[in-house]
Order: structure tokens, then sequence, then C-alpha cells
């Protein structure tokens, strides 16, 4: 009979007390998926880049560990992290450039609307990643957040580092600005 | 947990919900991520075996420098102390519970130092 998984606040006190690498070697098998998922959502696809990030990212949680309090999730504390690192690159390089097959212009709604369900769902979904390239930093995050990582709009306010009310406002405008990209979608 | 901002765009909110389960759904490998992060750590901080005798003669050092420094600060503070326990009236029950307190903090002590966290 295999023993209860060890939680993650034990884990992060082995690290801090210890410094056992083990115990951070876990913590990032645990959670390497979901940050470098969001990362790659983040850059728009690019994964080599993302995957840059995600290493930087948990370096800089394995330096921060100490100052983790334990009031929010440690996968919040990460994104928030992630979403710090994502920024400071953007910064640097001045602009996340996209794939070179993507072009935010090309959208394929018109010709598989007509199309089975799941082929409908696939193409919807690809053009609602094209459609994210669009939108601002902060708009695009915002709707990882929310959406992608399914945080509520507390958790990701606290995440992004902003109001709520700012969150809000960036995710209407990013619907906003999708639902004009996507209007071949809608019904009716 | 998200409301529709406006209306009318459902179908929006319904495509966003369902890409947000598909990435939840994706569980990227690992693929030796972790093993190049914990390869990127630090290296820890490693004190060295001289450093515990080193700061013993430190402190050592420091010890004898003030007793020669004020040696009669330390003589007044030493005759005054025995003259407050001397000059008390100490019965058997005194002498027991002192001892007992001894004892106590010496087994606590060495419990601290044995403990293996």
């Amino acid at each position: 009979m295999s023993s209860p998984p060890v939680s993650d606040e034990a884990l992060i006190a082995r690290v801090v007390v210890s410094d056992d690498r083990h115990a951070f070697g876990e913590l990032v098998r645990r959670h390497q998926s979901a940050v470098r998922a969001t990362l790659r959502k983040l850059v728009a696809g690019n994964t080599a880049l993302a995957d840059d990030l995600a290493q930087e990212t948990f370096l800089l949680a394995y330096r921060k560990l100490k100052q983790f309090r334990q009031e929010a999730r440690f996968s919040t504390w990460l994104y928030r992290i992630a979403y710090n690192v994502f920024l400071a690159d953007a910064r640097r390089i001045k602009e996340v450039s996209m794939p070179e097959d993507m072009d935010p212009d090309e959208f394929s709604q018109g010709d598989v609307r007509t199309g089975t369900s799941t082929s409908r769902q696939a193409a919807l979904s690809i053009d609602l990643e094209r459609a994210m390239s669009v939108l601002s930093d902060a708009e695009r995050a915002a709707i990882v957040q929310c959406y992608h990582n399914d945080l509520s709009h507390e958790e990701a306010a606290i995440v992004l580092g902003c109001l709520v009310g700012t969150l809000k406002t960036h995710i209407l405008r990013a619907k906003q600005k999708l639902k004009a990209r996507l209007s071949a979608w809608a019904p009716g | 947990m998200l409301n529709s901002e406006t209306d009318g765009d459902d179908w929006l909110e319904q495509a966003l919900r369902g890409e947000g389960h598909e990435h939840r759904s994706v569980y990227i490998a690992d693929d030796g991520f972790t093993a190049a992060v914990v390869a990127r750590l630090p290296r820890p901080v490693t004190v060295p075996a001289w450093r515990r005798a080193a700061v013993v003669l430190l402190w050592l050092c420091a010890g004898v420098a003030a007793l020669l420094i004020v040696p009669g600060a330390f003589d007044q503070a030493f005759r005054a102390t025995l003259g407050m326990i001397v000059g008390q009236h100490w019965g058997l029950a005194d002498v027991a519970g002192l001892l007992m307190l001894f004892a106590a903090m010496t087994w606590g002590a060495v419990v601290y130092a044995m403990r293996t966290d």
C-alpha cells in the first residue's frame, strides 16, 4: 500500500528549514505542467521561450520560498512569479513574437461553421488561440488566469498584482476584442 | 465562477470555458524539465569545519580581553552575586528545588541538543 502524498506545505517546510532539494524537485515536478502551460499561453505559443521562463520562475521561487506566507495557494503564488517573469522578459524584448505560422488576421471561421460539431469546436479553438494574440499582455493574462487556470477574480487579481475592478476591466475589454475578431462565430 | 460580462456573448463565454477546460486537462510531460531546474539551483552554502572552533576561540579571546580590560567590574559583580546568595537563609526545600531546577535545565538542554528534527 502506497503512503499518502506529502502536501505542498510539508515540502515547502523541508526546503525552507533544511534546504531539501529533493523536496523542491518534487514541487517542481507537481507544478511544472501548469506553469509551463500558462506561460505558453502568455507568450502565444512560443514553447522554447515559455520553458525558459518556466525555469526562471522556479529558480526565483526557490530563492523567494522563505517569503511565501501561505496566504494563497502555492500554485497561485507560482503563477504570480511566472507572470512577473513573463512581464520582465516582455519589457526586455519589447514585444513577444508570434510563431511564424500564426497570422492573427487569418481565421478559418467561415469554412468550418457548417462542419461537424467536433471540427467546428476545433476550428473555434484554433481561431480563439489566434485571436488571443491581438490582446494586450494584461488582457491576455487576465483571460489565462481566469479561464485557463480557473482562478477566481480575487485570486487572479493577486496573481496579476492589480485590483479586482481592474481585472474585470481587462476581461471585459479582452472579450470585446475577441468578440470583434471572432464575429463570424456569433450565432444569428 | 465567471459570469458573462455582457449579454449575447454566451458563445464566447462557452468557447473560453471550453478552451480553459482543454488547457487544464492537458498535461505537459516533464521530459527532464525538473532535473534541469534542480541542476540550476544555487550551490548550498557549506560551512567549513574549522568555523565552529574559530568562533569558540574568538569568544574566548573576547572574554579574556574583557577580563583584562575591566577586571574590577567582573570581580565586583561576582562578589555581589555571591553575597546575595550566601546572605539568604537556605532551607532543605530550597536546596532541593534548586537542584531539581538545575536537573531539569540540564535534561532539557541534552534533549534539545540530541533532537533529530
